[in-house]
C-alpha cells in the first residue's frame, strides 16, 4: 500500500456538550480513494470537519504529510492542500460560477496552477464550462454539485474530501459524478469520501472505514467490506 | 418652477453623499451582519479629520480626502480587532452594544476635546447659475467625488481578488475558509473599508456645512433610512436610496419648513418598512 498522506489519530470532538467522535482513527493513503460510511449520526461529517478544523478536536491529532496540523485554522489547512467540498455544496450563491472557481484558487499555491486547474475542471465537467457566467445560485442541484467539486479542485488539493456528494442527485447523475472521481483518482488525486450511498461508495473505493457511534467499527479494502455479512445487512439491505 | 428644479438638483447632490455614507453602513452589515452604531461617530471623526488637515495642516481639503480615507480604514481595522471581532456571529445585541460603546467613547472624547460648538471648513468654488438661483460649487464637487468613490468600491468588489473574497465571505464564511480565504482578516479589511467610506462621507459633508462632534448622528439616521430604501447589505442600492432620499428632500423643502423634513423622511421610512421590507432595489440579492 502506498504512503499514508493523512492520518487521524484517536480524535475526540463534538458540538458543545454533545460529543460525537470517541477516538476515531483512520489513515488515508496517497493516490487512493478512501471512503467513510456509516449510519446517520455515526460521526462521518464530524470527522471531515475535525480534519479541516471547522470543529476543533478536544483530543487526538491530525497528521498531514508527517506534520501535526491539528491546531491550524481552516484556511491554513486549505492552503496546505487539505480541501473539503462541504455537504450541501455551500457555493457562493450570489457570485458567478467563474468567480466561485476563482475563489477556490484563492491561496498562493492554488493560484499558481489556476489555468491548468480551470482546464481540468472544464474537462471533467463540460456543463460547468457552459455556465461560467451564470450565478451559482441559479444552477440545478447537479450542476451546483459539479461546481462545488470543481471549486475544490481549483484549490489544488493534495487530499480532496467530499461530504455527501450524491445527496439529492438523481441516481444517474450520482453515478456519473462517481465515475469522474474515479478518473481523478486514476490521475493521481487522493480522495476521501463520506457517503450515505454506501453501495456506490463501496463499489468505487479502494479502502473503506465503517463508522459507528464515533469510532471505527470496521475497516478494510472496499471489496471485502462490501462482502461482509454484517455490513450487507446493516447498510446495503441485502 | 425653476426654484423647485434647483431644489431637486441640490437634493440629488446631497443625496449622493447620503448614499456614500450609507454604503459604509450597508457594506459592514452585508459582510458581517453587524449594525454599526458607531457609524455616525465615524462620520463626525471624518469631519474633524478634514478640518484639522485643512486648517492646522494647511492642506487643500480635497487633497486631504485620501488621508481621511486611509485614517478611517486604519481606525476601522483597529476597532474591528478591539471591539467587533469577538462578537461576530453572536447574538445581534452583542454587536449593537459593542459598536454603541465605541460610539459613546468617540463622542465623549470628541466633546471633551472640541466641545460641541460648530466648526467649519472654508472652501470657495464658484457655483453654477440657473436663472436667479445658484448651485454651490462645493456641492457639485462633493457629489462627483461621492459617486466616483461609490463606483470605485463597485469595481473593487467585482473585479479584484480581495473584493471578490469579501463577497465570498459575505456569502458563505465557512465555505470561504474551506477554500483557503482567511475570513477573519477579510472581515477586518471590510470593516476598515466601511469605516473609511463613512469618514470620507463625513469629510465631504464638512466641505458643505458647519458641524459639531454630534453632527454624525443625523447622518447615521439618514444612512439607516437610505439602507432600508436600498435593501440592507446592498451597496448599489444604497447609492440609489441616497439619491432617492435627496430627491425627496429636494421636492419637499420648497414647500414646508425645514424642521418638517425629518418628519416626512421618517414617515416614509416606516411606510417603506411595512410595504417593502426587503428594500426597493433588490439588486443581485436573490436566492
Amino acid at each position: 500500500m502506498s504512503e499514508t498522506i493523512l492520518k487521524v489519530e484517536k480524535v475526540e470532538a463534538g458540538y458543545g456538550e454533545v460529543q460525537v467522535l470517541w477516538g476515531t482513527s483512520l489513515e488515508v493513503p496517497g493516490g487512493h480513494l478512501t471512503t467513510i460510511v456509516g449510519a446517520n449520526g455515526a460521526g462521518k461529517t464530524t470527522t471531515l470537519r475535525s480534519i479541516t478544523g471547522i470543529v476543533k478536536p478536544t483530543s487526538g491529532r491530525i497528521i498531514f504529510e508527517g506534520e501535526d496540523v491539528t491546531r491550524l485554522p481552516t484556511h491554513a489547512k486549505a492552503e496546505l492542500g487539505l480541501v473539503l467540498v462541504p455537504e450541501g455544496r455551500q457555493l457562493f450563491a450570489d457570485m458567478t460560477v467563474e468567480e466561485n472557481l476563482e475563489m477556490g484558487a484563492f491561496g498562493a499555491r492554488a493560484r499558481a496552477h489556476y489555468d491548468r486547474n480551470l482546464e481540468r475542471v472544464c474537462h471533467y465537467f463540460p456543463r460547468v464550462k457552459e455556465r461560467l457566467q451564470q450565478k451559482a445560485g441559479t444552477l440545478s442541484g447537479g450542476e451546483q454539485q459539479m461546481v462545488a467539486v470543481g471549486r475544490g479542485l481549483m484549490a489544488e488539493p493534495k487530499v480532496l474530501m467530499i461530504d455527501e456528494m450524491s445527496l439529492g442527485l438523481s441516481p444517474l447523475l450520482a453515478q456519473q459524478l462517481f465515475q469522474t472521481l474515479k478518473e481523478l483518482r486514476d490521475d493521481g488525486l487522493t480522495l476521501l469520501l463520506v457517503e450515505q450511498n454506501v453501495h456506490l461508495a463501496l463499489a468505487l473505493a479502494d479502502y473503506a472505514y465503517v463508522l459507528a457511534e464515533g469510532k471505527v467499527h470496521l475497516e478494510g479494502p472496499a471489496q471485502e467490506v462490501s462482502h461482509n455479512d454484517e455490513i450487507r445487512k446493516a447498510y446495503l439491505g441485502l | 418652477m425653476i426654484g423647485i428644479l434647483v431644489s431637486v438638483i441640490n437634493g440629488l447632490l446631497l443625496g449622493s453623499i447620503y448614499g456614500l455614507a450609507a454604503i459604509g453602513l450597508t457594506l459592514i452589515f452585508g459582510v458581517m451582519k453587524v449594525i454599526n452604531l458607531a457609524h455616525g461617530a465615524m462620520i463626525a471623526l471624518g469631519m474633524f479629520a478634514l478640518y484639522f488637515l485643512a486648517t492646522s495642516g494647511g492642506m487643500n481639503p480635497y487633497l486631504a480626502l485620501p488621508l481621511v480615507a486611509i485614517g478611517g480604514f486604519v481606525g476601522g481595522v483597529a476597532v474591528y480587532w478591539i471591539g467587533v471581532h469577538r462578537v461576530i456571529g453572536r447574538a445581534e445585541l452583542m454587536s449593537l452594544l459593542a459598536t454603541f460603546a465605541v460610539s459613546m467613547i468617540i463622542i465623549g472624547l470628541g466633546t471633551a476635546l472640541w466641545s460641541t460648538s460648530p466648526y467649519n471648513v472654508q472652501i470657495n468654488i464658484p457655483g453654477v447659475a440657473i436663472g436667479n438661483y445658484t448651485i454651490p460649487g462645493n456641492h457639485l464637487v462633493a457629489a462627483v467625488i461621492a459617486i466616483l468613490i461609490a463606483a470605485a468600491l463597485y469595481l473593487f468588489l467585482f473585479y479584484t481578488r480581495l473584493g471578490k473574497a469579501i463577497r465570498a465571505v459575505a456569502s458563505n464564511r465557512q465555505a470561504a475558509e474551506l477554500m483557503g480565504i482567511p475570513s477573519t482578516r477579510v472581515l477586518a479589511i471590510a470593516f476598515g473599508i466601511g469605516i473609511g467610506i463613512a469618514a470620507v462621507a463625513g469629510a465631504l459633508i464638512a466641505t458643505l456645512f458647519p458641524f459639531t462632534i454630534l453632527s454624525g448622528g443625523g447622518y447615521e439616521l439618514k444612512s439607516f433610512v437610505v439602507t432600508v430604501l436600498g435593501g440592507l447589505g446592498n451597496p448599489a442600492g444604497a447609492l440609489l436610496g441616497g439619491l432617492l432620499l435627496g430627491f425627496i428632500e429636494g421636492v419637499v423643502s420648497p414647500f414646508v419648513d425645514v424642521s418638517w423634513t425629518p418628519v416626512i423622511e421618517f414617515s416614509l421610512f416606516v411606510v417603506i418598512l411595512i410595504a417593502f421590507p426587503m428594500g426597493l432595489f433588490r439588486v443581485g440579492r436573490g436566492k
